[in-house]
Formats: structure tokens, C-alpha cells, sequence
């Protein structure tokens, strides 16, 4: 480097020991002398900002938009216009560089060349800036005359004239973006890598940038809302159940002890206590939207130890299928919301994750559990008619389904009484039955549900039939003593719903932050 | 005030010669007493009361049997131009001798469908709502009236809107509906995004049936057997296939020489095979009446017409055709 070019370095550069760094100097230096900043809105051409520098732009262009990449159609051809985004890849071809900048899911190509508005420095440093690193670049929009095929807006491309990096990221990621996106099988044909999925969850912030995760997550927050919305509108009240509480409430076993002051607590397996508390209260129709705690030492495809429960609890007036209907409603509603609404997202999973799109009946198939039990034993299985349903078979069960009606959801309804809890309703006809009912999507249990007890006496005599300790469960039983009506319902998990739905074989894909036996962070 | 009287113009006491060849009767203005003069037999005594009593329940009798013809006379003459009394749904208590296709059972339901494995047996039809199966409705109130017949209507996924008749095309829900295990047989109707028809009833020994017609056939065989002479029951396949291939899916040229032929045969026979009313009328029935109004057929074709619906059968198809 001449002497003479290492001129004074600019105040307003970032300290960093980059070969880029050097040209950024000399360049911000020349063009972007402190006088050229402050006065005329900063005619730098290029470089590297600071944090402080962010800032010093606005007041200098208070009409500067950012327009977003979905925004970048045919029609705002021929407009200078600044985005901001990431550096998905880049490439330097001689006098040019080729850059995709991507937004969320979209991207578009960008490109520096040198002539009047850029310099041959100018292209090496776009050419060196880091993956993934956020810029900001002022461009001329351009119509193209062949489709880009490998981004999402297609018809442009962006001449850049200016291009700022706001954050830097490291040069060495620990995984590449489009390792993360590729399906499963290709990896392997081409040579070329596909991502572990405990890489994966490692570097979570990574792995949730890309169009995959942003497809499934915003898919997962359509579910949410549609089932917020759908129950709302039938007319139940969203309520929040208290998630450290003094006893087990579905069994011993499986639940996390907390030290609370002097003595401990436990969080709460399922907000069912608190649910049907509030039938007793009045409240007539309720559900609510929280984190569920379970700890099962399963390292399975389908458990967390922490994930959201949807739980919905209703009274009802004449038959416990008022509440069964109301449930399937719901989710029908949810499906039909999804299919609407979110085909966008459910094309974008399935190019990575291939998978039949998702049929239902409406309204819902009901079955019997005796026929479940007659159609499995067509089919081969041999089980008893008091047996419970062990997951191959349930899995069976599926497929048979599937086969006979074309339909990934369906309720079983009237279980065997001898395995479900103390807390179930016997079938008033046949005392080997109950009122209750389990709901699959693609052959895996996603609720289990139940008309429950709402006499106290008869309560009693269930849990001490089960063999339970009733001082543990007075409080429960207590709830009941003081007028209920007869209600019952049931609660899903929202990971596990979008799993089913979308067709993927794991659910720690589909939460964000997964927590398992063998997982504590991120 | 005295008041002109007038002399009287005859006197009573004129002497009239009775004809003694003429019968006589009694006076029926005057008393009747156990010591009367009358001739009749009816007033001596206790012992001829019984046979007046019998007489009179003789003729009670009678008049009983003549008020219940007449009864039957004025239902009958509704079907006068039904020549066939066997499935008349308005014939009284007076033919009392049951038709072949009365009530079979569940012995025949295993017999037709296999052995019963505790479960309801429920047969599966996905159609298209762009063309409604009427002659699937229609056999499915044949087999409301012989079995427990749970029925069901869904709309599947692939398909975003169904008119609200296409979802009530099968009656009302049951009251017992919500236990499965109270009927002999399931009749689910799917609305599917499907080319063609299909029905799924035991998954490991049967494959779907494909098309209107066979599932007709299926259906129709839980409902009454076909005519045991192999001459006449290929009559009733063969007519049931020209009334699906040719007249719901031919085109206009087919479609007259179809009903031409159904002209013809129809002036010979008050039914398309054999004396009774037959699948191949059911589908014929359905079949014309979707491709057209009654009023554009040939005569006999609209004299079979208005018979068939005297049957009362057809109603579920009624008002899916306006």
C-alpha cells in the first residue's frame, strides 16, 4: 500500500483487522470526508458503519424508505430505492459481483459493476463482505429479461449504487444456510452436506433464519390464532392457570419439583384442576393458551418436556358429544383456516419436507373403539376388547382409516373404562365403557379428552377404586362439592398438531427452543 | 167467534174392498206390545231373538267389509295406473300376504356381507357434488325401510362448499345416532373432489368399487336378490348400463334413441323387466329425469314416469332435480 494512501483514518470507521478494512479506510476517507457527512447527508459511496453511524443517517435523509424485497416487482422498475437485508451469498465475477440479499423468505439478486457510480475497490469490498452480514444499499430496480430462477422475486434485479453494512456478521458460520434448506435425500446423491439436527438446534439463531423455519413458525402462529380466534368466537373466555402448583395432577410420576421458599412445588403436568375449577365457577366455556411440563424421560420424535397445551373445557347440556363436537369443530375450523391461508407456507415445508397434503371430514368421523378394535382385528392384530391401543397399533389404526374414509382426523370415541383416569365418566349404558374419546391426525394421538366426574361421591369412589391417596386430591374433589354442571373437554399440543399437520417426522422441528431429557439450551 | 163450519164432504164410514192378494202389514205407528197382532215372526217371543241378533251382526259385519273396500277402492284408484300391487305403499290391511322383499334381517346381512365382527358395518360412497348419486338415494330409503340404517353426510377437505340440500340429501339424523352400535349398517356419503364414483365397505377383501351403476347393483342386492332367470336379470344389467352410460353421459343423439327404446319397451311391459318394479327402473327413473323434464318424453315413457312415483320411492331424489 502507498504511503501516501494510508491517510488518517476516518473517526467513524469500526476497528476491525479486515483486508476490506483497509480500502473501507481509504475509501470512506476520500469520499466521505466528516465535512461531506454532516453537511450533505454523507455521499460515502461504501463501507462499514458503526453502531453510532446507524443513527447519524437519519437526520441527515429523514425521507430515506426502506422498501422491503417482497415489495420488489416489475413495477418499481427504474426507481432508486434503498433496502436493507442479509447477504445470502455473493460472488465476484472480474469487473462484477453478483450478491442475493434475503429478507425473511425473500431474496433477489444484486448486483455491483464496476462503472461511473462504482469503483473497482468498491466491487472487491461488496465481494468481501461476510455472509449473512445486514446491509443497507441504495439501488436502481431493473427489469430482467430471462427469470431468475433461483430467488423468489424473479422479474428484477437491483444495480447497486451505494451499499453500507450496518452489522457484520463472523466470517466462519457454524453452518451454512443452504444445508439447512436442502431435503434429505439430495445431500447425499450430490456430495454435498446436509445439516445434523443437533447442529441445527446448537446454532437455533441460524437454523431459524431459514425460509424452512420461517414457513413452519409463522404456520405455527396461524394455528395459535385460528384457535384463539375460532373458540372466541363460539363464545368461550381465555383464562390463565397457575403453572406451580402444590400436587401432581395426572400422576406422580412425571412432574418437575421446584424449590418454592421453604418447602417445594411442582409445575404444572396439565391446567385440568384449574379448567374444571372454573366450569364450577360458571364460566361456562373456557380454554387456555400455555406451557405444559411433563417430565418424561422419553427421547422419542413426538416428546418435549415443555411445550404449549391448547386446552379447551366446556359444560354441556345433554350429551357429552356436544363437547365432542365442539372440539372437532374447532380443529376443522383451524385445518380449513390453514389450507386458505397458509398454502404459501405449506409449499415452502414441503420442498424440503415432503409430505401428503392433510385431509379431514367435516363434520368429523366418529368411531367406536369397538369398531377400531374389529377393524384391527380384520387386519390381523390380535387384542383384547379392554385392551388399550399400543402406538403401532394406533399407527395401524391410521392407515386403515385412511384407506376406508380418506381422512387424517378422526375421533375415537367410548374407550374401555379400565384405562383411562380415576377422573373419567363411566358409560351409563355399559359399565365397561366410558365417555371418552381420544383424537388422531395421521395415525398419532393428538387429545385425549373425556367427559369427567362432576359429582363428588362418585368421584370418591372412582379414585379409591384406582387406589389414590385422597388427602392428596381433596382440594379437586372439594371443587365439586358446591354445585357442577356436567362438563368435559380436552387439550392438544400445538407442536404437535403443526408436526401432524405439515407431515414432518420430528417435533423438536417445529419448536422453537426445544426442551428434552437431553436438552437445556438454547 | 163461531166459525163457518163446513159440512163434511165424504162420510167415514164408506165401506172399502181391500185386495186380498196383497201382503199386509202391520201398522208400524202402533205400539208394539207382547200381545200385538202382528204377523211378523221378529215380535213372538224370546226365541227368535237370537237369529235377529245374529242377523243383525251379519249384516254389521257386512257393512264393515263394504266400508273397508270402499276404503281400499278409493286408495287403489290413486294407483290405477300401477299395475304392479306388491311394493304399493297404499294397499290397507287387506292384502295381508307379505311380498318377497319384506323385512330380512341381519341372518341375510351376514350372508350377503360377511361375518358380523361386532362393529357396524359401514358401507363408504365418496361422490362428486357436481353430480349427485340420485339413484343411490333412492336405494338408500329402500334400506332404511328393511334394516337400522345409520347415515351419515361429510364434505371432504378437497372439496371447499356443498349446497346445504346436497348435505341433507339423506333425511334427518337418527335419534340414536349417537351410539353406532344400535344399527346393523352404516351409510356414509362422502362429497370428495373425486372423477368418479367410489365405494369402500371391508378394506382387506374388497377392493373400491368403482361407478354408479355397480354400486347401484351392490346396494340393490341388500335390498332384494335379482330375478333368479339369468334371461331377465341380464334384461336389468343391461338397461341399468344404458341408462348410465347412454343417457346421463351420451349425447343428445344417444339419449333419443335411449328414450325411443324405453318408448318401446315400455309399451309392451308396465315395467322395463319382468312384472315388478326392478333396478333397471330405478336407474332408468333417475337417469331420464336428470337429462330432461318429464313433459319432453315419448307417452309410455311418461305414463312409467308418473307410475314410478306413485310407488313413493323416489322422494329423496325430488328435490335434488329441481
Amino acid at each position: 500500500m502507498p504511503q501516501s494512501d494510508m491517510a488518517k483514518p476516518s473517526p467513524f470507521v469500526i476497528r476491525r483487522r479486515e483486508w476490506g478494512d483497509f480500502y473501507a479506510v481509504f475509501h470512506i476517507y476520500d469520499f466521505c470526508s466528516p465535512r461531506n457527512m454532516s453537511v450533505c447527508g454523507g455521499k460515502g459511496v461504501y463501507g462499514l458503519l458503526s453502531c453510532i453511524e446507524r443513527c447519524s443517517f437519519l437526520p441527515c435523509e429523514p425521507d430515506r424508505v426502506l422498501v422491503r424485497v417482497q415489495k420488489l416487482t416489475p413495477e418499481k422498475a427504474d426507481q432508486l430505492i434503498w433496502v436493507r437485508a442479509r447477504i445470502h451469498t455473493s460472488r465476484a465475477k472480474g469487473k462484477q459481483c453478483f450478491l442475493v440479499l434475503r429478507q425473511q423468505q425473500f431474496n433477489v439478486q444484486a448486483l455491483v459493476a464496476v462503472g461511473e457510480r462504482a469503483s473497482k475497490q468498491m466491487v472487491k469490498f461488496a465481494a468481501n463482505i461476510n455472509k449473512e452480514s445486514i446491509v443497507d444499499v441504495e439501488a436502481m430496480v431493473r427489469k430482467v429479461e430471462q427469470k431468475i430462477e433461483s430467488c423468489t422475486q424473479q422479474d428484477v434485479e437491483l444495480h447497486i449504487e451505494r451499499i453500507f453494512v450496518i452489522s457484520q456478521a463472523e466470517p466462519r458460520l457454524p453452518l451454512q444456510l443452504e444445508d439447512c434448506v436442502r431435503p434429505d435425500g439430495e445431500g447425499d446423491e450430490d456430495g454435498r452436506a446436509t445439516v445434523n439436527q443437533d447442529t441445527r438446534l446448537d446454532n437455533r439463531v441460524i437454523d431459524l433464519r431459514t425460509t424452512t423455519s420461517q414457513a413452519i413458525f409463522r404456520l405455527q402462529s396461524g394455528v395459535c390464532q385460528l384457535f384463539r380466534d375460532t373458540l372466541t368466537n363460539k363464545g368461550f373466555v381465555e383464562i390463565q392457570t397457575p403453572k406451580i402448583i402444590s400436587a401432581a395432577s395426572e400422576g406422580g410420576a412425571n412432574v418437575f419439583t421446584v424449590s418454592y421458599f421453604k418447602t417445594s412445588a411442582y409445575l404444572a403436568q396439565s391446567p385440568q384442576l384449574y379448567k374444571q375449577m372454573c366450569i364450577c365457577a360458571d364460566f361456562d366455556k373456557v380454554f387456555c393458551v400455555g406451557p405444559v411440563f411433563r417430565a418424561e424421560d422419553s427421547n422419542t420424535h413426538r416428546h418435549l418436556t415443555e411445550f404449549v397445551g391448547l386446552d379447551i373445557e366446556l359444560a354441556f347440556n345433554y350429551h357429552y358429544h356436544e363437547v365432542i363436537e365442539s372440539i372437532t369443530d374447532t380443529m376443522v375450523q383451524i385445518f380449513k383456516g390453514l389450507r386458505d391461508k397458509c398454502q404459501t407456507e405449506i409449499q415452502t415445508v414441503g420442498k424440503q419436507y415432503p409430505s401428503e397434503p392433510f385431509k379431514f371430514l367435516e363434520p368429523t368421523l366418529r368411531l367406536e373403539y369397538t369398531e377400531g378394535v374389529a377393524m384391527l382385528r380384520e387386519a390381523g392384530v390380535d387384542m383384547g376388547d379392554e385392551e388399550d391401543l399400543s402406538t403401532p397399533n394406533e399407527k395401524l389404526l391410521g392407515r386403515l382409516v385412511k384407506e376406508k374414509y380418506d381422512t387424517d382426523f378422526y375421533v375415537l370415541d367410548k374407550y374401555p373404562l379400565a384405562v383411562r383416569p380415576f377422573y373419567t365418566m363411566p358409560d351409563p349404558n355399559d359399565k365397561k365403557y366410558s365417555n371418552s374419546y381420544d383424537m388422531f391426525m395421521r395415525g398419532e394421538e393428538i387429545l385425549s379428552g373425556a367427559q369427567r366426574i362432576h359429582d363428588a361421591q362418585l368421584l370418591t369412589e372412582r379414585a379409591i377404586h384406582h387406589n389414590i391417596d385422597l388427602e392428596k386430591i381433596k382440594s379437586y374433589i372439594d371443587s365439586f362439592r358446591y354445585g357442577a354442571p356436567p362438563h368435559g373437554g380436552g387439550g392438544i399440543g400445538l407442536e404437535r398438531v403443526c408436526m401432524l399437520y405439515l407431515g414432518l417426522h420430528n417435533v423438536r422441528q417445529v419448536s422453537m427452543f426445544p426442551r428434552d431429557p437431553k436438552r437445556l439450551t438454547p | 167467534m163461531p166459525m163457518y163450519q163446513v159440512k163434511p164432504v165424504f162420510g167415514d164410514d164408506i165401506k172399502t174392498d181391500l185386495p186380498t192378494c196383497m201382503y199386509k202389514l202391520p201398522n208400524i205407528h202402533a205400539q208394539r206390545s207382547a200381545s200385538g197382532c202382528s204377523e211378523h215372526a221378529l215380535q213372538n217371543g224370546t226365541e227368535v231373538d237370537p237369529a235377529f241378533r245374529d242377523l243383525e251382526v251379519r249384516q254389521d259385519k257386512i257393512m264393515r267389509r263394504l266400508y273397508e273396500l270402499k276404503a281400499a277402492v278409493d286408495g287403489l284408484a290413486k294407483t290405477v295406473t300401477t299395475p304392479d300391487a306388491d311394493l304399493d305403499q297404499t294397499v290397507t290391511s287387506l292384502s295381508q300376504s307379505p311380498t318377497a322383499t319384506s323385512f330380512r334381517g341381519t341372518a341375510d346381512l351376514d350372508s350377503l356381507l360377511g361375518k358380523d365382527l361386532g362393529a357396524l358395518r359401514d358401507i363408504v360412497i365418496n361422490a362428486n357434488p357436481a353430480r349427485p348419486p340420485l339413484t343411490l338415494l333412492v336405494l338408500h330409503a329402500m334400506l332404511c325401510q328393511r334394516y337400522r340404517v345409520l347415515s351419515s353426510v361429510h364434505v371432504h377437505s378437497s372439496v371447499s362448499g356443498v349446497p346445504a340440500q346436497l348435505l341433507a340429501c339423506l333425511g334427518p339424523r337418527h335419534a340414536d345416532s349417537y351410539v353406532r352400535q344400535r344399527f346393523q349398517l352404516g351409510f356414509t356419503l362422502i362429497w370428495k373432489d373425486v372423477s368418479k364414483l367410489q365405494m369402500k365397505f371391508s378394506i382387506q377383501n374388497m377392493c373400491p368399487i368403482e361407478g354408479e351403476a355397480n354400486v347401484a347393483r351392490f346396494l340393490f342386492r341388500l335390498v332384494a336378490p335379482y330375478p333368479s332367470d339369468p334371461a331377465l336379470a341380464t334384461l336389468v344389467d343391461s338397461w341399468v348400463d344404458t341408462a348410465f352410460f347412454q343417457l346421463a353421459e351420451g349425447s343428445a343423439k344417444e339419449r333419443s334413441a335411449v328414450l325411443r327404446a324405453l318408448n318401446g319397451a315400455l309399451g309392451r311391459d308396465p315395467w322395463l323387466a319382468g312384472p315388478e318394479l326392478s333396478l333397471a327402473d330405478i336407474a332408468c327413473y333417475c337417469c331420464v329425469l336428470q337429462t330432461g323434464p318429464a313433459a319432453s318424453c315419448p307417452a309410455n315413457v311418461q305414463r312409467w314416469l308418473k307410475a314410478c312415483e306413485n310407488l313413493g320411492h323416489f322422494g329423496p331424489a325430488n328435490p335434488l332435480l329441481q
